[in-house]
């Protein structure tokens, strides 16, 4: 008997992050994220500069990348995760199993929810107990800061998975997902606000509130090196990475529900 | 379109398509294809490449929307309720690709999962059918080191891994050294003696003559033909035959063969080899050698090059080509 959908979804997810662990994508995430964290904790010293007296100030070092983090988990656990299926052929195996089409899209976008999540909670992690060792005392700002990395990686999956339903190859999907939450997003954020339109629907604007909750650098600075930068309030920027993650996901579902693999 | 035997439909028969037709854009891919399938049976679904058979399959499996008309398997409509209707089936869809960072075993424990199949069900049935393809060796390796045919054999597996009731099976044996397109073809016949009915798309009429039992072939998406292998090969009528002679024949002699009753078409192949289109079926093949050696002809060898059947297939591609 066919199992239920949410059957169908735990198996589809269990085996996405078995691939994402096999494969060599979670390995370069790893290093990459230990690279940063040994940088951010043994340059410091080397150089003769001291560490940040506060763990809001030393983990704010680390919170300005973590949306950079957060872009390649996009990009690496989540762009290419429908389009692969069709560009690859592993559809002619998967879908004429008794599976809905978008069982298998949501089975697939927990497992990159997952595994992304486990990312940046290492990131996170890490960098708290060096901030507990340093500076003795950590603050609820740090998990605050920890949660908006989450909301806004949940922005950047819905997306990623909606470009993955509507291109045609993983080269596209994945560069596309990359270029728009580093350039093209954080460009019309910057220029926006000479127009004199607030860019609170900008993803990467919203995501200013990841270093904000630390104290962090609450402007940034425009494209021509303007002086003026926007960052809506928490509660807008948390709905703005819903709305995205939300619209994203279900307009994945509807679009890779009528895909055909033709040829 | 001709058809010689048709078997008894069931109201929940396997496979039954209506009207279906599917456009790319503005080329037809099918016309209106009407095609039931009965328990039990095996249909060969025949036709050159681009004739449309790899659109109807997947339509039939889901991959693919029909432009116009439905598919149905086991009464269950296809695009209206997709996993109840492939709940029943294995398929073979071309040669598909595999997670390369899975196991097979693993990957029929997917396959298997996805279908609900308990741990015990899933041990041993994938023991079984790996065994059944030869890959009981390979079962734990990865399989990005697979070859096409071990891909291809894999693909065989999953589709047995849960005993459908139908198989599915787009050109199962592409893509296989002829050792091993005999072994896939000794298993879709065995499944055909177990009473399982099978739906096998191919181009190589031999294959389809030695697994199944009825024939339907497909041309520019269009049915042409619908009946028994057995009733079929009968009821054709022309057959090429290749005749080889002592010495080589002249140009009068090629004269006087086209000239004898039931000749179609004289081919030289070489100096003393000719093939022959001949109508009448075997009385009239058994007139033409009379007709040879009564004009003096020394036959060294009279042979019919393959089979009355394969003469028919080409026979009605060549006139559906004309159209």
């Amino acid at each position: 008997m066919t199992p239920s959908p949410l059957a169908q979804i735990v198996t589809v997810a269990a085996y996405e992050i078995r691939k994402y662990i096999r494969g060599r994508r979670l390995l370069g995430m790893l290093i990459l994220l230990g690279l940063i964290v040994g940088l951010f904790v043994g340059l410091p010293p080397a150089l003769g500069i001291k560490y940040a007296s506060t763990p809001d100030a030393f983990i704010s070092t680390f919170a300005t990348f973590s949306g950079l983090l957060v872009v390649l988990g996009g990009v690496l656990f989540a762009a290419d995760a429908l389009v692969s299926e069709h560009e690859k052929r592993t559809g002619y195996f998967l879908f004429p199993n008794p599976v809905r089409r978008e069982v298998l899209v949501l089975g697939k976008i927990v497992a990159s929810l997952i595994v992304c999540t486990a990312v940046l909670s290492l990131y996170y992690g890490a960098a708290a107990i060096a901030a507990l060792i340093i500076t003795g005392s950590l603050t609820w700002e740090v998990g605050l800061s920890y949660l908006y990395t989450l909301g806004y990686m949940t922005a950047v999956v819905g997306v990623a998975y909606l470009l993955s339903a509507l291109l045609k190859g993983t080269v596209a999907a994945t560069v596309l997902t990359f270029f728009l939450f580093t350039l093209i997003f954080s460009i019309i954020g910057g220029i926006l606000p000479r127009a004199n339109v607030e860019p609170w629907f900008i993803p990467t604007s919203a995501s200013g509130i990841i270093a904000n909750a630390l104290g962090g650098p609450a402007v940034r600075p425009g494209p021509g090196g303007g002086d003026v930068g926007f960052i809506p309030d928490p509660a807008t920027s948390l709905l703005v990475f819903a709305g995205y993650a939300i619209a994203g996901g279900v307009l994945a579902i509807l679009w890779y529900g009528r895909r055909e693999l033709a040829s | 379109m001709e058809a010689v035997v048709q078997q008894p439909i069931t109201r929940d028969a396997p496979v039954r398509l209506e009207g279906l037709g599917k456009e790319y854009g503005h080329f037809t891919a099918l016309k209106a294809l009407d095609l039931t399938v009965a328990e039990g049976t095996s249909l060969g679904f025949l036709g050159p490449n681009g004739a449309g058979k790899s659109t109807t399959i997947k339509i039939m499996t889901n991959l693919i929307r029909p432009s116009r008309g439905r598919a149905a398997l086991f009464g269950i409509d296809v695009r209206r309720e997709p996993t109840r209707a492939l709940a029943r089936i294995g398929a073979v869809i071309e040669t598909p690709e595999f997670y390369g960072y899975l196991s097979p075993l693993e990957t029929l424990a997917y396959a298997g999962r996805l279908r609900g199949m308990s741990s015990k069900d899933l041990r041993s049935r994938s023991e079984a059918v790996l065994k059944e393809v030869k890959l009981t060796e390979w079962a734990d390796h990865r399989i990005q080191e697979f070859s096409k045919g071990m891909k291809q054999r894999l693909a065989i597996a999953q589709s047995l891994l849960h005993e459908p009731d139908l198989l599915i099976l787009d050109e199962p044996t592409s893509g296989l050294d002829p050792r091993g397109m005999a072994e896939v073809r000794d298993v879709i016949k065995s499944l055909k003696d177990q009473g399982r009915t099978i739906f096998m798309s191919s181009h190589l009429l031999g294959e389809v003559q030695e697994v199944c039992d009825d024939v339907a072939l497909l041309n520019h998406g269009e049915l042409l033909i619908r009946g028994s292998v057995r009733e079929l090969s009968r009821g054709a009528d022309t057959s090429t035959i290749q005749a080889t002679f002592l010495h080589p024949a002249t140009p009068q002699d090629l004269e006087a063969l086209a000239g004898l009753p039931g000749v179609e078409e004289v081919k030289p192949s070489s100096d003393s080899t000719v093939d022959l289109r001949i109508t009448g079926g075997q009385e009239g093949q058994a007139r033409v050698l009379e007709g040879m050696i009564a004009r003096g002809l020394k036959v060294i060898t009279y042979r019919p090059l393959g089979s009355s059947l394969e003469q028919l297939y080409l026979d009605r591609i060549q006139e559906s080509d004309r159209l």
